[in-house]
């Protein structure tokens, strides 16, 4: 019972924006110092480290950035549909802060992963595109992180914005599975997967590696850029507290 | 004996505080009147005691239950007349009532002529909505006051529209209601003429 | 349960009633369906090649496109005049009430849309499978779009800028279109559609159990 309560205790004081602001700034500088070094390590193991492909020579290096790029194109939907359901089930104003500042950011993911995609696609299948499962179901993704964008600025109260935005974002969800399985469910262009979570996976070591360390630094470089985005909606949010208000005054002090 | 009690409502609309720290409690046969100025927070006061609104802060309780943990059944107790009206312009009288009447669940059978003659449009059922004046169709949607039964009204500027004569009327039919045990939320800038029965206040907009 | 049987047929009916008073609500998206179907054979020449194997496709998408044009008059007038709120504070689960909405929508508006999507793809001349095929899709797909449009419509009724409907909609309906012109060309080509009807019931299934609840949760949003 006691450690319910303590749960609790902590999940609230965890929620509370001015806790988190109060926080975030110095997981910040940790994760970003993170970010740097696993950057680092991923793009010269990738780039320079690994062996050129046996079929496709030094073309398949796009994947260092593109399989990442993909990966998290996925992963910031699913925290914007469960912190956004989290907001909407529970009114936690930090959940509706995280959804809707992981949009954007996840937007751009997708863009880079259909982008890099195309890139890698042209010498390897002759095409900058193709209609199949995979590639469309990710383009569609694209347009439902820009329609959550464009639904939330349409709004004037914020509460309202999140909320519905949640909504839709939820709506979404189902897209997503699509996208994962779509290359084993049909027969695709795309390949299939090679790494996953309870498997060997069927990729070499030396071209794992990298992979993994860029993985790491854009989970990082997410993490970094969503603080940012927070710590500046949190202020937006709590513009009429007390704590707010002695911050802006501060910061005037500072700066005259 | 059945009680509403709102206890240190906080309301914030778009970055504002409109209101906060306000308590009051209706028990059988209490009349409130809430009056301010345009955009002191009325509707939004009488939206939040509805449950169509969430406060940020403070507790509403219908006998002595919270009404967000029962919202459906507390909803279904209670009528309430908004800022619009909530009738077709597309249906006549008669079927805008039959809707009305259908919607609140109402098993016993009502005249719905006897209700236009009460409400003053007398002979009005076929008549469409959007051929009637604004006043005649508040009129009409002041009509689900009738089909419910509930005991407790919140109506938001029921008299807007209406001539002398038309608050006239609703000023008796809410007079009645809580005489016989009901209770009346109003919001309305409009000064009342409700003599020989206690009324309570509320000004919004005042302090902040 | 009967009491909750009764309630949707007046809802229902209150509907229809409305639309039939108002017919301009529902019959200009259908003329909207009509004179878009026709700018493809003044833009092409009827006698093309192309045009006829780009026939089914185009009824489909300019299906699409009506759709999302009738959507808002499911909510529109109830949001206007209050009945929304209303309909809200009934005994009766929100739920409900908005199925019965949709269900009128789709008797108003969908019915409508097979109908001329047939005699369209039947002035066009297009192989009688090709036909079938065109009615399953549509009588399967129609009734998707009005459940998953109703949604969106109760995220963006009342905000100004028409075109966000339309862009959040159209990529939750790219899996209906996907499908049913999977099914029109393999019919086309004489082979099985079952898959992808199979497919397109699931979907319609899947809209038809979480669509209305989520309709509902989504006004009660925006009426906070």
């Amino acid at each position: 019972m006691t450690m319910y309560k303590t749960l609790h205790r902590w999940f609230h004081q965890f929620a509370s924006p001015k806790y988190f602001y109060d926080i975030s700034h110095a997981i910040s500088r940790w994760l970003t110092i993170i970010c740097i070094i696993c950057f680092i390590a991923g793009l010269y193991g990738g780039l320079v480290l690994a062996p050129a492909d046996y079929q496709q020579g030094d073309s398949f290096r796009i994947m260092y950035v593109h399989v990442p790029a993909a990966w998290m194109s996925l992963f910031i939907y699913m925290v914007m549909a469960i912190s956004g359901g989290i907001g909407l089930i529970w009114h936690i104003k930090l959940a509706e802060i995280v959804a809707k500042s992981s949009a954007p950011i996840g937007a751009t993911f997708t863009f880079l992963a259909l982008v890099t995609g195309s890139i890698w696609g042209k010498p390897m299948w002759g095409t900058w595109w193709v209609w199949d499962a995979r590639l469309t179901s990710e383009l569609i993704l694209l347009f439902l992180y820009l329609g959550y964008i464009a639904l939330q600025s349409a709004f004037e109260d914020r509460r309202v914005a999140a909320r519905a935005g949640a909504i839709l974002a939820l709506v979404g969800m189902v897209n997503i599975p699509i996208i994962h399985y779509s290359v084993e469910w049909w027969s695709t262009l795309h390949q299939g997967p090679t790494v996953t979570k309870l498997d060997k996976p069927s990729i070499h070591l030396s071209m794992l590696i990298p992979l993994l360390f860029m993985t790491v630094a854009f989970k990082t470089f997410y993490a970094t850029s969503l603080l940012i985005r927070v710590r500046t909606e949190i202020l937006k949010y709590e513009c009429n507290t007390s704590w707010v208000k002695q911050l802006l005054r501060d910061y005037k002090n500072v700066t005259n | 004996m059945t009680s509403f009690e709102v206890n240190n409502l906080q309301c914030i609309r778009r970055d504002n505080i409109l209101f906060q720290g306000l308590s009051f409690k209706l028990e059988d046969g209490g009349l409130l009147q809430i009056d301010g100025v345009n955009g002191s927070g009325k509707s939004s006061l009488l939206q939040m005691c509805v449950g169509l609104i969430q406060a940020s802060e403070g507790e509403i309780t219908w006998n002595n239950e919270d009404i967000t943990s029962s919202r459906h059944q507390f909803q279904s107790d209670i009528t309430y007349f908004g800022h619009t009206n909530g009738v077709k312009a597309g249906l006549t009288a008669l079927e805008n009532m039959k809707v009305m009447h259908a919607l609140s669940g109402f098993k016993t059978k009502v005249d719905y002529s006897l209700i236009l003659k009460q409400i003053g449009l007398a002979g009005m059922e076929d008549v469409l909505l959007s051929r009637m004046s604004a006043g005649q169709k508040r009129r009409i949607g002041l009509t689900r006051i009738f089909m419910a039964a509930s005991k407790l009204w919140l109506l938001d500027e029921p008299f807007n529209a209406l001539d002398k004569n038309g608050k006239k009327i609703i000023e008796q039919l809410i007079v009645e209601h809580c005489k016989s045990g009901g209770m009346v939320i109003f919001a309305t800038h409009q000064t009342m003429e409700i003599d020989g029965y206690p009324l309570q206040h509320i000004h919004l907009g005042e302090t902040s | 349960m009967n009491e909750y049987l009764k309630i949707f047929f007046i809802i229902l009916q209150r509907d229809l009633m409305l639309a039939f008073r108002n017919k301009a609500e529902f019959i200009n998206p259908l003329m909207f369906f009509i004179i878009v179907i026709i700018l493809f054979p003044l833009a092409f020449g009827s006698d093309s090649a192309l045009l006829k194997q780009l026939t089914s496709g185009i009824i489909w998408i300019t299906a699409l496109l009506a759709t999302c044009l009738s959507l808002e008059s499911i909510f529109r007038s109830d949001f206007e005049d209050g009945s929304i709120e209303q309909l809200t504070l009934t005994r009766y689960p929100l739920t409900l009430l908005v199925s019965a909405k949709i269900t009128a929508h789709w008797m108003i508006f969908g019915i409508p849309l097979i109908i001329i999507a047939l005699l369209t793809g039947f002035v066009l001349s297009l192989p009688n499978q090709t036909m079938l095929a065109l009615f399953i899709t549509l009588l399967l797909g129609t009734p998707v779009l009005s459940l998953i449009g109703a949604i969106t419509v109760a995220l963006t009724i009342g905000l100004r800028g028409g075109m966000l409907l339309s862009l959040l909609i159209l990529p939750l309906y790219m899996p209906v279109l996907i499908f049913s012109m999977l099914a029109v060309q393999n019919a086309t080509l004489g082979q099985s559609i079952a898959a992808e009807i199979y497919f397109l019931a699931g979907i319609l299934v899947l809209a038809m159990t979480l669509a209305p609840i989520t309709t509902a949760a989504a006004l009660r949003i925006r009426l906070s």
